[in-house]
């Protein structure tokens, strides 16, 4: 009670000092707003963040550095490997540097922990990847997905496609969990069984496991006629590589695209070439803005662009809209209504809306498989999935 | 299909990976075991190795002969320069080399991403044993192959230098009585310097020959670091013996790890530390002569 009362005069202190501020602008032009963008910068995670915030930063620069009309100061700040960098560095964000809204956010403990930073300050969150369970969602945004969308997309065709039981194996953490929960509940549903000894998922620890072969052996015994997995990082470059040479090599491979996405197909090279993964982009897209998005990244970066950055270039996307709809002088309180009231996004993905109750995009998936694109490996598209959400 | 043919490839799998393990060890054994000096810095000295063999490696046999050449000079060179790092400080100071090396492992690791980046690297074998082989109706990695041959001769030739050469009778006199060695006319300095450049070779060999299992990432010299740290322990024992000793501590957390998982897939994420810390329950006298002062 007390507190909130000190918040609202605190509140009202900004909103007038923030008037004053305007006072010396020339009548009519839009003032400048303040945008913290939080993403691994160093650590694990440092090719994730550094591609969400090359993301953010290529629309901004092929937007004339505005969005919704009004000129943009991103602040960006380096979530490194978790919460103990990261909430340190959003704090500063919300409190040195008063930004409006945050966008970014590599990793699920990073987001849940810099969540209550963000509810205190009353400041929308436009999260571009990890998502964990929040109690309220009323401010909180994401451009990804959902983990258990991943897997859920691809379940009936990998039912319509297999001729037999699949075997299904994954990290032993909460986002593995939810990466394989969503394939296995969906798959089960179709009518598909699982090759698994008891009909559970096969967890291997995390991150101590390098070496997959005994588990290969296994797959080989249960008689599976394809395997469906999620790995990201250096435990999907050795799960691909050690998978091209183990007895299961001709064994059909689906996976969550994480596998065989950005950096990590660099590393696995051949030994990736025919493996199907199921994710909401690829730079293949046939459309216009993914042809536009694909041709802008390429003039400052070798490979093609990631999902990462993808949803990172939504953030901004969908800034700019809400923005532009939140009134002449936009608050963090009326640029949070305003992204509610958003309707179809136009992406590098195909259009896709912010779902009404969960506040993370209904969108459509694809199956993808890594094929010869020129030179390089790429994932290309095979077919549409289903749209997921609701 | 019988009862043990599942089990084939993860006991063979597991002599690899023991092999793999015995060779990234066998340094930090020479250097802690025989000369007394621990050195946390031997993984930075393997993720070297491995970056050059990332760096070199076209999927020709030259290039992995140069990338060894290359890996095993860079390598000694930091086992040099590491020695002479240690000089100011006392013989069998443990805690002061532990700090010591261990900054010089994290300053290595940020250069090591500042030069080659945040990703891990491909490492490319030579074409004709990048495939699978056939073995009892069984595939299996060539380059697998190929490695536990090679390692198994490195094991070979490291026990005959430390048991019949006059280089090894000097390590290991130089830990049982330095004061003798140095009244004999040999400066405890140089044979310092020559057990750290030795163990850094051999982390560097280990790099280049076992990138392609163990590749060179941000992560890697952490994990190598580890898993040697476990083989020293569980080898235990000191002096002559140990090249033995580890050979077999080796080769058992191999077969831990891929056997034991295959036959105990849900107690995986323990097996290998319950196997340690009941080794260390039966025979803990092995790890604390290792660790008075020779």
């Amino acid at each position: 009670m007390y507190r909130s009362k000190i918040l609202a005069g605190l509140l009202a202190l900004g909103t007038a000092l923030a008037a004053v501020g305007c006072g010396g602008e020339p009548e009519g032009s839009p003032g400048t707003i303040k945008v913290g963008l939080l993403a691994s910068l160093s650590g694990t995670y440092q090719a994730i963040g550094t591609d969400m915030r090359d993301g953010f930063q290529l629309y901004l620069r092929t937007h004339g550095g505005k969005l919704g009309g009004h000129p943009i100061e991103l602040v960006v700040a380096d979530e490194g490997d978790g919460p103990p960098t990261a909430v340190p560095a959003a704090t500063k964000l919300v409190k040195q540097d008063r930004v409006s809204v945050l966008t970014g956010i590599v990793g699920g403990g990073s987001a849940a922990a810099v969540y209550p930073v963000l509810t205190e300050a009353k400041i929308p969150f436009i999260g571009a990847n990890a998502r964990p369970a929040f109690k309220d969602v009323s401010r909180v945004w994401h451009t990804s997905y959902l983990s258990q969308e991943t897997g859920a997309s691809v379940a009936q065709y990998v039912r319509d496609h297999v001729e037999g039981s699949v075997y299904a194996i994954g990290p032993d953490y909460q986002g593995g969990h939810d990466q394989l929960k969503g394939f296995t509940d969906a798959f089960t549903k179709a009518g598909g069984t699982l090759a698994n000894a008891d009909g559970k998922t096969r967890f291997t620890p995390f991150p101590t496991t390098t070496n997959f072969t005994p588990y290969f052996a296994q797959i080989k015994a249960s008689g599976a006629k394809a395997v469906y997995t999620f790995y990201a990082g250096t435990a999907a470059i050795d799960f691909v590589k050690q998978y091209s040479q183990s007895e299961i090599k001709d064994l059909p491979l689906y996976a969550a695209g994480f596998l065989t996405e950005g950096g990590v197909l660099n590393a696995q090279g051949d030994a990736a070439r025919g493996i199907y993964s199921v994710l909401n982009y690829s730079p293949d897209l046939d459309n216009a803005e993914n042809r536009s998005f694909v041709a802008a990244w390429k003039e400052n970066h070798d490979g093609p662009p990631t999902t990462y950055a993808m949803a990172s270039y939504d953030a901004a996307a969908v800034l700019d809209k809400a923005i532009g709809a939140a009134g002449d002088n936009p608050t963090p309180e009326s640029i949070n209504r305003a992204i509610g009231q958003l309707g179809q996004i136009d992406s590098p993905r195909g259009a896709w809306q912010f779902s009404k109750t969960t506040h993370s995009p209904v969108q459509k998936w694809y199956l993808r498989q890594v094929r010869q694109d020129g030179r390089a490996l790429s994932n290309m598209v095979v077919t549409d999935l289903a749209t997921v959400g609701k | 299909m019988n009862q043990v043919d599942p089990y084939l490839i993860p006991a063979l799998d597991g002599v690899a990976y023991g092999l793999l393990l015995f060779v990234v060890a066998a340094g930090l054994v020479l250097s802690f075991g025989v000369a007394g000096i621990l050195n946390l810095a031997h993984g930075t000295l393997y993720a070297i190795g491995a970056y050059v063999a990332a760096i070199l490696s076209d999927g020709s046999w030259l290039a992995l002969l140069l990338a060894l050449a290359v890996g095993v000079g860079a390598a000694t060179a930091g086992g040099a320069a590491l020695s002479g790092m240690l000089a100011p400080v006392p013989r069998g100071d443990h805690l002061t080399q532990a700090l010591l090396t261990f900054g010089v492992a994290l300053a290595g690791g940020s250069l090591l991403v500042m030069a080659f980046g945040a990703e891990n690297l491909p490492v490319r074998v030579p074409a004709t044993v990048d495939r699978p082989v056939d073995l009892a109706g069984h595939a299996y990695a060539g380059y697998r192959l190929v490695f536990i041959a090679v390692a198994a001769a490195l094991a070979l030739a490291l026990h005959a230098v430390v048991t019949r050469t006059r280089a090894g009778m000097l390590v290991r006199a130089a830990v049982d009585d330095p004061d003798m060695v140095a009244c004999l006319g040999v400066n405890p300095e140089r044979v310092r310097l020559g057990v750290l450049a030795a163990s850094g070779a051999l982390a560097g060999a280990a790099g280049v020959l076992g990138a392609p299992i163990i590749g060179p990432g941000p992560s890697t010299a952490a994990t190598v670091l580890l898993l040697s740290l476990v083989v020293v322990v569980l080898g235990g024992r000191n002096g002559h013996s140990s090249v033995v000793a580890t050979l077999v501590a080796a080769l058992a957390v191999g077969q831990i790890q891929t056997l034991g998982v295959a036959l105990a897939p849900t107690a995986a994420p323990f097996l290998l530390f319950a196997a340690m810390a009941a080794v260390l329950a039966a025979r803990s006298h092995g790890l604390i002569r290792r660790w008075s002062p020779a």
